[in-house]
């Protein structure tokens, strides 16, 4: 499940291939840069378009899709407050925080203990046949199924979602690690001790740089994924967070405040996606970068 | 085997004594190989798995054992669906998973029926990539369990609400598969083959085909897990019946056993499918490649 954003990336990077008329020039490039953007916002609007007009045909008293301008002002009502619903300002960031929070505790625990399983994963191939059918179990088993877990196991509150998504982003971590474990240049190493170099700061040049991006691409692979988990999870059983507004929105039968809430979800995870780990990632590749290699694509 | 020939030839004590040590020495060496092998890994894993959870059913006081949970699932297989007479087919736990997997079909249809055709016209067309790939991004980003509610919302608690769920979010992964796959076509044979005005159904056949098979699997396979995970999810919080609503009712009645043992069911039915059939469909695709390594070809997890 966690290859969500790997697919965005995916999506972003995929260019169909320049047809024969397309062969060239810059000013032919750039035309079709614009004609794309101009499509992409024809796109946007033809959905909106769309979703105006099923809300128009549907109209009954219930409101079963509301437009989209009441879900903006839904959404700014989350924002600013809004007394009418009795809702507090700032209670996206309130909840979006708590969410946040929840997934960085499951995110440590999984860095804290997949670096060491990972580590034997890439060390030993008897550690990787033991792990194998510990990370296909966890990959495959349904989002539900961990939240169930988390409801049993801990109850209501916040420890369920933090150990539910530790345990779905483990095996991500463990499996990065260990890729980064086995292309560690064993020369180096024998060359750093060769030369009576120190171990640690042979682990801090050769080691930790081969290593770390195998670490960031493993967070941003699961990111996506264990973001949804802790939401789910929460409304299975959390007390605090985006995951217990949805739920209050189902519970009261209130469509628009469901859409809104969808919304700031999409905005959320494009917005981390594309400011902060976008350029963590571009951080811990940036000596490879300098040497223009393409690792960015893989 | 030189060693036995050696003891059998040799009467001198000493020399006796080295072959059996040196055998000891062989036998132990191949006991750590069965120990250390693949197989014998993967065996302890398993049983560590088992061991944990029987560990953590010990120590929670809402967790049941394995065995417990085993128990229930017998059970389970033994109360009527309807009526009162229990069959083999007319069981709980047949009937219900009947009905999510009957969903899950359903809902796997329009996938399908949607996302490949937009997929290959996206991997073909740029303009076709330009209009829809914002639209495709924020399909990724929403979490599948809110359509669950929406759709719940939206169409009642029939079973309009979990295929609808499933169309609208596991669509756009497979879109993305496919649109990568047809990137896999090798360039020049289609242009060979417009040049030489291959007719359609045939270039489908032998070149787009066989091209995007490894894609479009992968990504049939990924749209499976979730959408299994979805009609679960809809039934949970909606369905009169269904895996995921008799997981619901044991967690309404404070059932634990019931609850761990519906989410055995759920987890076993997916891993069966997955190892038992798409695997195989997988492998029966890729026959034509042989041992080429190229593109489509699995690599698992470390991506």
């Amino acid at each position: 499940m966690a290859v969500d954003s790997q697919l965005e990336t995916q999506l972003r990077e995929t260019q169909p291939e320049p047809g024969p008329s397309a062969l060239g020039t810059e000013r032919q490039a750039a035309s079709r840069r614009r004609q794309a953007m101009f499509l992409s916002i024809v796109g946007a609007v033809g959905l909106l378009a769309a979703w105006t007009i099923a809300s128009i045909a549907t109209e009954t008293e219930f409101q079963l899709l509301p437009p989209p301008w009441e879900v903006a002002d839904r959404m700014w009502g989350f924002i600013v407050g809004d007394p009418e619903r009795n809702v507090e300002g700032g209670t996206v960031f309130v909840n979006f925080w708590d969410t946040f929070r929840k997934t960085m505790y499951g995110f440590i625990g999984a860095v804290v203990v997949g670096i060491p399983i990972g580590i034997l994963m890439g060390r030993y191939r008897y550690a990787k046949n033991y792990f194998f059918d510990f990370t296909y179990l966890a990959a495959n088993v349904p989002l539900i199924v961990y939240s169930i877990l988390a409801v049993v196991l801990f109850g209501l509150g916040d420890a369920g979602p933090a150990v539910v998504v530790g345990l779905l982003v483990l095996p991500d971590v463990a499996l990065n690690v260990a890729a980064g474990v086995e292309g560690v240049d064993r020369r180096l190493l024998s060359m750093s001790r060769v030369y009576g170099q120190p171990s640690g700061p042979a682990l801090r040049h050769i080691v930790w740089p081969t290593f770390l991006p195998f670490l960031f691409s493993a967070s941003r692979a699961s990111f996506a994924a264990s973001w949804k988990l802790a939401t789910l999870a929460e409304t299975f059983g959390g007390t605090t967070g985006v995951g217990v507004q949805i739920r209050k929105a189902f519970q009261g039968f209130s469509v628009a405040d469901m859409l809104a809430w969808m919304m700031f979800f999409v905005i959320f995870v494009v917005l981390v996606e594309r400011v902060i780990l976008i350029r963590l990632e571009r951080y811990a590749f940036r000596y490879r970068l300098q040497r223009d290699e393409d690792v960015l694509r893989f | 085997m030189s060693s036995g020939s050696d003891v059998a030839t040799a009467p001198r004590e000493p020399l006796g004594d080295k072959a059996a040590t040196q055998r000891t020495a062989a036998a132990m060496e191949r006991l750590k190989a069965i120990v250390l092998s693949e197989r014998a890994a993967r065996w302890t894993a398993r049983l560590s798995l088992i061991l944990i959870w029987q560990l953590v059913g010990e120590l929670s006081d809402r967790m049941p054992t394995p065995v417990d949970t085993f128990n229930f699932i017998i059970d389970e297989f033994q109360r009527p669906f309807e009526g009162t007479e229990a069959t083999w087919w007319n069981n709980q736990v047949v009937q219900n998973t009947y009905l999510t997997v009957e969903r899950t079909v359903l809902g796997m249809f329009w996938v399908i029926a949607i996302g490949i055709p937009l997929g290959y016209a996206m991997g073909t067309y740029w303009r076709a990539q330009a209009t829809f790939t914002d639209i495709i991004m924020v399909g990724l980003a929403l979490p599948g369990y809110i359509w669950a509610l929406l759709s719940l919302m939206w169409f009642g608690f029939s079973v309009t609400a979990p295929v609808f769920t499933v169309a609208v979010s596991a669509t756009p992964a497979l879109v993305v598969f496919v649109m990568r796959g047809t990137l896999a076509i090798p360039r020049e044979l289609r242009d060979m083959s417009h040049a030489y005005e291959v007719p359609f159904l045939e270039r489908f056949r032998h070149l787009v085909l066989p091209s995007m098979a490894g894609a479009v699997i992968a990504g049939v396979r990924l749209a499976i897990l979730a959408g299994w995970g979805l009609v679960l999810v809809t039934e949970w919080f909606g369905l009169p019946d269904g895996a995921g609503q008799q997981s619901r009712s044991w967690y309404d009645a404070a059932n634990f056993d019931g609850l761990m043992g519906w989410a055995l069911i759920i987890i076993l039915i997916i891993i069966v499918f997955d190892r038992g059939v798409i695997e195989r469909i997988d492998k029966r695709a890729h026959k034509w490649r042989g041992n080429i390594e190229g593109f489509g070809t699995k690599r698992e997890g470390t991506g």
